[in-house]
């Protein structure tokens, strides 16, 4: 490649990065969003539903635009849209100013996702070169989203997150618009690339399911460090990375298997497996919850790859399948939380009154001094309704602990048995989403196993 | 799909995927990973024996969860909401709204379960019938907040009743505001 066109990949890269990010990168930051604008756990789930939505609604019409109007301009005007809505959503002080934002966003980055696919392979040298560094792009920028998220919300504020994507959207688009105004002056506009078949109906169809049940497996698991275990975003962000590490390592087997139809089964069996495995965690540890994000994080590898090959292969123009590969992912996504958010908002509050009541039945069964126990009990009761409504920490209401050290030995024994109760809820509270998750997973094996003897 | 040369057989790949999936399944059920929930709460109209109690505050302790087992049973809830309900007044008025129970109710259903109280140290053999019976009579009249102050300092009620065989009406002077005479107590 020639070096004077390592910049305009570059830009390109990171603009898909940069989009594709943003469909998880608040994922860690919803927690924050949801105590700072006050909303439900059902609200806070459409900022990150609405951007999918619309990207999955906005991906395919955005291709036929940017072919049309010209690849490289439609791309620079779709990250100028995307930089402008960022700035909205930092700016946001209520739910429906940033949901709004948040569309107009996803609009943007769909035109320039699918613009960039369409001036990659001009600008790498080859079809094949592009649609690589495009789905790689996509990747690292959907596998660092939550990680970059949880770290400035914590060091920063959940807003940073939408600031830091104005200068770096802007940086993008400067390279590309030299593109665009030599596409303006030579009127470079729809490829002479003859439409060579539709849309893959099952790999298609699989992705969406997949996708249904990976962005779920990450949603799910930030809400339970977040909210049922009480870890700091920054603490979610490093245990969430074994996720998109796992995938890198994934990646590699990739090349190890020839068999498109058999990585997409053995990454969707891989993804339905880590789900159960976090269904049925038998204890609120963290390091249990290590092996099932291995194994979803390379079964996402083998799964997103071969689907995404099986749905660009062989058909033109990329753009174009590119966007119903976009369109199927976040449709996805979609999917998955509206299909999951109502079952675990229902079993997150059936939990946690299950779970006050054992703690309750633990302080009125505990051998602790009556006198102390009553006060123990208004001060759980006053964490509850400081609380409002999550599973509280409940670390506080055993301070300071009694100076006699038998009766201390038995506040302390009470203590634990307390927070094992509201760990115990906390944690079986997502079981159901996450076998439901698994399902999904399981059900993208159908699309799958039709796709070879129906090649749509 | 397309095929393709590769050093591991597709078939390989699904297998172990399989068999991968299954030990870690396997593996965390086996751990307990499908019973990890809370604890199930007791049904407070189950009796609920007394587990020999040996000093005042052990009496205390199971007099409490007696007279809160009675009063939750009698209002159809968990022995525990109850408890929760009546650490604070704001709460205890949530929880009268949430049920649609009414101070009267709730007086009732109180006075219900320190009489059930009343009946299960006896039964222990930790109160006199002697001091049982005109309690039972004298808790039957106590107004709400103070059979909810019992409720939570029944040690220090009790502390009143263990020197009932002495001046009785020390305990029934603290209940009633009327004393023993508007109770008809011999």
């Amino acid at each position: 490649m020639p070096e004077s066109r390592r910049p305009r990949v570059a830009a390109l890269a990171l603009a898909v990065g940069l989009v594709l990010a943003d469909s998880s990168i608040v994922v860690l930051a919803l927690p924050e969003i949801y105590r700072e604008l006050n909303t439900s756990v059902a609200g806070v789930t459409w900022v990150l539903v609405s951007f999918n939505l619309v990207i999955a609604l906005a991906a395919v019409p955005a291709a036929l635009v940017a072919r049309r109007a010209g690849p490289a301009r439609a791309a620079a005007v779709g990250l100028a849209i995307f930089a402008g809505a960022g700035l909205a959503c930092g700016l946001a002080d209520n739910l429906s100013t940033l949901i709004v934002a948040r569309c107009v966003q996803a609009i943007g980055g769909a035109a320039a996702v699918t613009a960039a696919l369409e001036l990659l392979p001009a600008t790498v040298g080859s079809e094949r070169r592009a649609a690589t560094v495009w789905a790689a792009a996509g990747a690292t920028g959907a596998a660092l989203g939550p990680a970059v998220g949880g770290l400035l919300t914590e060091l920063v504020s959940w807003q940073s997150i939408f600031f830091l994507q104005v200068p770096l959207a802007l940086a993008a688009a400067v390279p590309i618009l030299t593109v665009a105004r030599h596409e303006a002056a030579t009127r470079v506009i729809e490829a002479e690339v003859r439409s060579t078949g539709r849309p893959h109906l099952w790999a298609n169809l699989a992705l969406a399911m997949v996708s249904a049940a990976i962005a779920a497996a990450l949603f799910l698991l930030v809400l339970l460090l977040i909210e049922g275990w009480r870890l700091s975003p920054i603490e979610a962000a490093v245990v969430v990375s074994v996720m998109p590490l796992a995938a890198i390592f994934g990646s590699r087997l990739v090349d190890l298997v020839g068999d498109s139809r058999s990585r997409a089964a053995a990454g969707a069996i891989l993804v339905s497996g880590g789900l159960a495995g976090l269904a049925f965690l038998p204890k609120a540890t963290i390091a249990l919850t290590v092996p099932p994000q291995i194994l979803v994080g390379v079964g996402l590898a083998l799964v997103l790859s071969a689907l995404t090959e099986t749905a660009l292969g062989g058909r033109a123009p990329q753009a174009i399948h590119g966007g119903w590969t976009i369109s199927s992912r976040h449709a996805g996504v979609v999917i998955g939380l509206l299909l999951l958010t109502p079952i675990f908002t229902a079993d997150i509050e059936q939990q946690r009154h299950d779970a006050i009541n054992a703690g309750t039945a633990v302080i009125l069964d505990s051998p602790v001094n009556p006198l102390l126990k009553i006060d123990l009990a208004e001060k759980v009761g006053r964490r509850l309704d400081e609380e409002r409504g999550k599973v509280p920490t409940i670390g506080p209401a055993f301070e300071p602990k009694p100076s006699d050290p038998n009766q201390r030995s038995e506040v302390e024994q009470l203590q634990s048995e307390l927070q094992d109760q509201l760990d115990r809820g906390a944690t079986h509270a997502f079981s159901t989403s996450f076998l439901l998750a698994a399902l999904l997973g399981l059900i993208a094996l159908f699309p799958i196993a039709l796709s070879r003897r129906v090649d749509l | 799909m397309s095929g393709g040369e590769g050093r591991i057989g597709g078939r390989v790949l699904i297998v172990g995927s399989i068999v991968v999936a299954l030990v870690l399944v396997g593996a965390y059920l086996a751990a307990g990973g499908s019973s990890y929930e809370p604890e199930k709460v007791q049904d407070p109209c189950q009796p609920r024996p007394w587990s020999n109690p040996q000093s005042l505050g052990q009496i205390a302790n199971q007099f409490t969860i007696s007279a809160l087992d009675g009063a939750a049973c009698q209002l159809g809830v968990t022995r525990e909401t109850l408890a929760l309900a009546l650490t604070t007044k704001e709460r205890r008025e949530r929880f009268e709204k949430r049920y649609g129970i009414d101070d009267e109710k709730l007086a009732k259903a109180i006075r219900a379960g320190l009489v059930r109280a009343v009946d299960d140290a006896e039964e222990a053999g930790a109160l006199s019938p002697l001091i049982a019976t005109p309690l039972r009579q004298a808790l039957q009249r106590i107004p709400l907040e103070r059979a909810i102050e019992i409720i939570n300092d029944a040690q220090g009620f009790l502390g009143h009743a263990e020197g009932f065989l002495g001046p009785a009406q020390g305990v029934l002077e603290q209940l009633l505001p009327g004393g023993l005479e508007g109770l008809g107590l011999p």
